[in-house]
């Protein structure tokens, strides 16, 4: 039990809280309504502004764990939206969704104060995914020194990984990518979130080149072990699992 | 963002050469006044000395030797202002002295005879003339021009004077008059470079005069109004394509979504009537959904060529960018799949080399070439990742393979928007995921970063290189 000493974190009490409270600036219902229906379905609360306006007023009268905005608003351009939330004192992650997907549209809406930035159309588990990883950073959960998921464990420092006490041989880069895997531990991680926060890339090389290195990963993962270490979901990401 | 350095600025140049000019003028007019002023008081001199002569020679005539002598003795005592002074020496046939207030015969200069420059006693210089009055007698007048001396410097003092005047009096004006004008020269400037819709409205304002450069300022004005208005239409309409299209083929995507889930829910439900998820359908539907995927990459890459196309030659933007650095990066992440598909995949890379560029960008230039190489050269094939510097110091990107080669008749159009190389076996595994924009692309970006991406002369496979153009 000497992992259980002082920085160490238990990812499974974390999020204690169900769901998460989110805002949603948007001025195309269909699109509000597609998410109202899948946050249902995941146990999130929308609420849902149609223009940015609006948005800027529930922003400053209600608690939200993050805030969805849309890059085009009939009122306000969704870049100015941000700005005067960030100016006004309110820190709350923003997700950036936009029809403009392009690189320098993602730089922009980065520059002017967003936390993430998601290109029309877009995969729910991709959404969903991004959520979490953006509550969780802003929660500020990220920078123990052990991190334990089930029978994994991370020692940030000595940059060691254990699977039920064995030692895992990782390369330094299946090191940070099990690092991030486990710092999200529980949560969908999606390729492009790997690409962007482990390789840096922010872009999708559209080829399988993340697939191929979290498969070796996962071998070494499971090397010796009975039950699988990673869950795949299909087409967008993987989940680290508790490897009991 | 280099800027015209204080020496090269035209500006600076007109302030130096007014001030030469300033000098010289004034140099030339000390000269010609001093000369003109020389030359009168030379012949003053001479006349007076002369006149001197004549007039003791008058009195030779009128009253003999005696008088002559006493008029002699008379005028050299007479007292004069210093450098005026007038003198006489008359002596006998032997040469003995027998009036005048000198007391030797001088030494005339070489080619004077008998007149000319002499020295007095005491360093006083003088105009002398010698004139024989009488076969026993000979006389010798001579003046001071000492004061004519003191005069030439008084003047000479006064031009330098007056000329340090007039060139400071012209290099302050000019620096005023050059600042002014360079500040309004900059504003130009700093609108061409970065032209922001308030730099082009402060040119707008600046039309106070009707000069060279107002007119200046004002087509160029007009010019990157224009610019910028296009800039931003193209823009505009850009994102309203983009807008337009990808929020329906959401809205699409959502229903196959929606179609999939049902045909799985249907599979699940237990009732015989329902017959299972119809595996088949499903298929199609994420079929379906790939199709989505693709239109909006093939839409992505063709407005990111365009603009990268429109911001050709545009430094904003532009960080210094680690090549190597890039490239391991790189590297790290093709490995493992290369070692997958059994390629021979090596990266090359010296230490250090950086270049201005957008990373992202770049990055995603690299990506396409390695990409492509992936895709034709078969496995076993090696594909190597090389950054160094070439022989001028330039930095230098290169994706090379021991693989089939490009054709020579598609050596130019596989650069071009869809302008793949049609392998007449097909293509059973639909290698469509590049839509044929990846290289387009990767162009378009080298061309946007002032470089240039060619396929390099090889005996064997291909090379891609990313250079700086020749010539730059």
């Amino acid at each position: 039990m000497t992992m259980m000493a002082r920085g160490v974190e238990r990812t499974g009490v974390r999020m204690a809280k169900n769901g998460l409270d989110i805002l949603h600036i948007e001025d195309d219902s269909r699109t509000a309504a597609d998410l109202q229906e899948l946050m249902r379905a995941t146990g999130d609360r929308v609420t849902w502004a149609p223009t940015g306006s609006e948005g800027l007023r529930q922003a400053g009268v209600g608690e939200f764990d993050v805030i969805i905005l849309d890059r085009m608003l009939p009122d306000f351009d969704g870049l100015t939206v941000v700005r005067q939330l960030r100016d006004s004192g309110i820190g709350t992650p923003l997700l950036m969704l936009s029809a403009l997907g392009r690189t320098i549209d993602r730089a922009e809406g980065l520059d002017a104060g967003a936390d993430d930035y998601l290109a029309k159309p877009f995969e729910a588990t991709e959404l969903l995914a991004r959520l979490r990883a953006l509550h969780r950073r802003a929660s500020g959960h990220t920078h123990s020194a052990v991190i334990i998921h089930g029978a994994f464990e991370c020692h940030v420092k000595a940059r060691t990984a254990f699977r039920a006490g064995k030692h895992l041989a990782l390369s330094p880069k299946e090191f940070e990518l099990f690092r991030y895997m486990i710092e999200n531990a529980g949560d969908v991680v999606t390729r492009e979130m790997l690409l962007r926060d482990v390789w840096k890339m922010g872009f999708d090389p559209q080829t399988n080149v993340v697939d191929v290195n979290i498969g070796r990963l996962r071998r070494k993962l499971e090397d010796g072990f009975a039950t699988p270490a990673l869950e795949t979901i299909w087409g967008t990401g993987y989940r680290l699992l508790d490897g009991r | 963002m280099q800027r015209v350095s204080l020496l090269d600025s035209i500006f600076t140049r007109l302030v130096a050469w007014a001030i030469a000019v300033s000098i010289a003028v004034v140099l030339v007019l000390g000269w010609l006044v001093t000369t003109k002023f020389e030359r009168m008081s030379q012949a003053t001199v001479r006349w007076n000395v002369d006149a001197d002569i004549r007039h003791m020679a008058d009195i030779l005539d009128a009253r003999g030797q005696t008088e002559l002598v006493a008029h002699i003795q008379e005028s050299a005592d007479l007292a004069s202002p210093p450098g005026t002074g007038t003198h006489f020496l008359l002596v006998d046939a032997q040469g003995r002295r027998l009036a005048g207030d000198m007391t030797q015969w001088p030494t005339f200069p070489a080619r004077g005879g008998q007149s000319g420059d002499i020295m007095l006693p005491g360093g006083r210089p003088a105009f002398a003339r010698a004139v024989d009055l009488a076969p026993d007698m000979r006389l010798l007048a001579a003046r001071e021009t000492g004061w004519t001396m003191i005069q030439l410097n008084q003047i000479g003092l006064s031009f330098v004077a007056g000329g340090l005047f007039v060139v400071m009096a012209v290099g302050v004006a000019g620096y005023i008059t050059a600042r002014r004008l360079s500040s309004r020269v900059r504003v130009i400037n700093a609108a061409f470079r970065d032209p922001e819709p308030d730099r082009l409205a402060a040119l707008d304002t600046r039309q106070a005069r009707m000069d060279e450069i107002a007119e200046l300022t004002r087509h160029s004005s007009a010019a990157l109004t224009r610019l910028d208005r296009l800039a931003r239409s193209q823009r505009d309409t850009t994102d309203q394509i983009a807008h337009e299209m990808r929020t329906p083929l959401m809205h699409l995507d959502n229903r196959l979504v929606r179609a999939i889930q049902a045909q799985e829910q249907a599979g699940s439900g237990s009732g015989a009537s329902s017959g299972g998820p119809d595996a088949e359908t499903i298929e199609r539907l994420i079929a379906a959904r790939g199709e989505i995927r693709h239109v909006v990459a093939t839409l992505e890459s063709l407005l990111d060529i365009a603009h990268s196309e429109a911001q050709r030659g545009n430094p904003q933007g532009l960080a210094e960018v680690d090549l190597s650095a890039l490239a391991a990066n790189i590297a790290d992440l093709y490995t493992a799949s290369a070692e997958d598909t059994g390629h021979d995949f090596r990266l090359e890379a010296e230490e250090g080399v950086t270049m201005q560029g957008d990373e992202i960008q770049i990055t995603r230039l690299v990506i396409n070439l390695l990409d492509n190489a992936f895709k034709y050269v078969p496995p076993g094939g090696r594909v190597t990742l090389i950054v160094k510097r070439d022989a001028k110091g330039h930095p230098l990107i290169a994706v090379a393979d021991n693989g089939p080669g490009v054709p020579p008749e598609y050596r130019e159009t596989i650069f071009e928007r869809f302008g793949r190389v049609q392998n007449g076996s097909g293509d059973p595994n639909g290698h469509s995921k590049g839509a044929g924009l990846g290289l387009a692309l990767a162009r378009a970006i080298a061309q946007r970063h002032g470089m240039e991406l060619r396929l390099a002369p090889t005996v064997r496979g291909a090379r891609f290189e990313l250079r700086v153009q020749a010539g730059a």
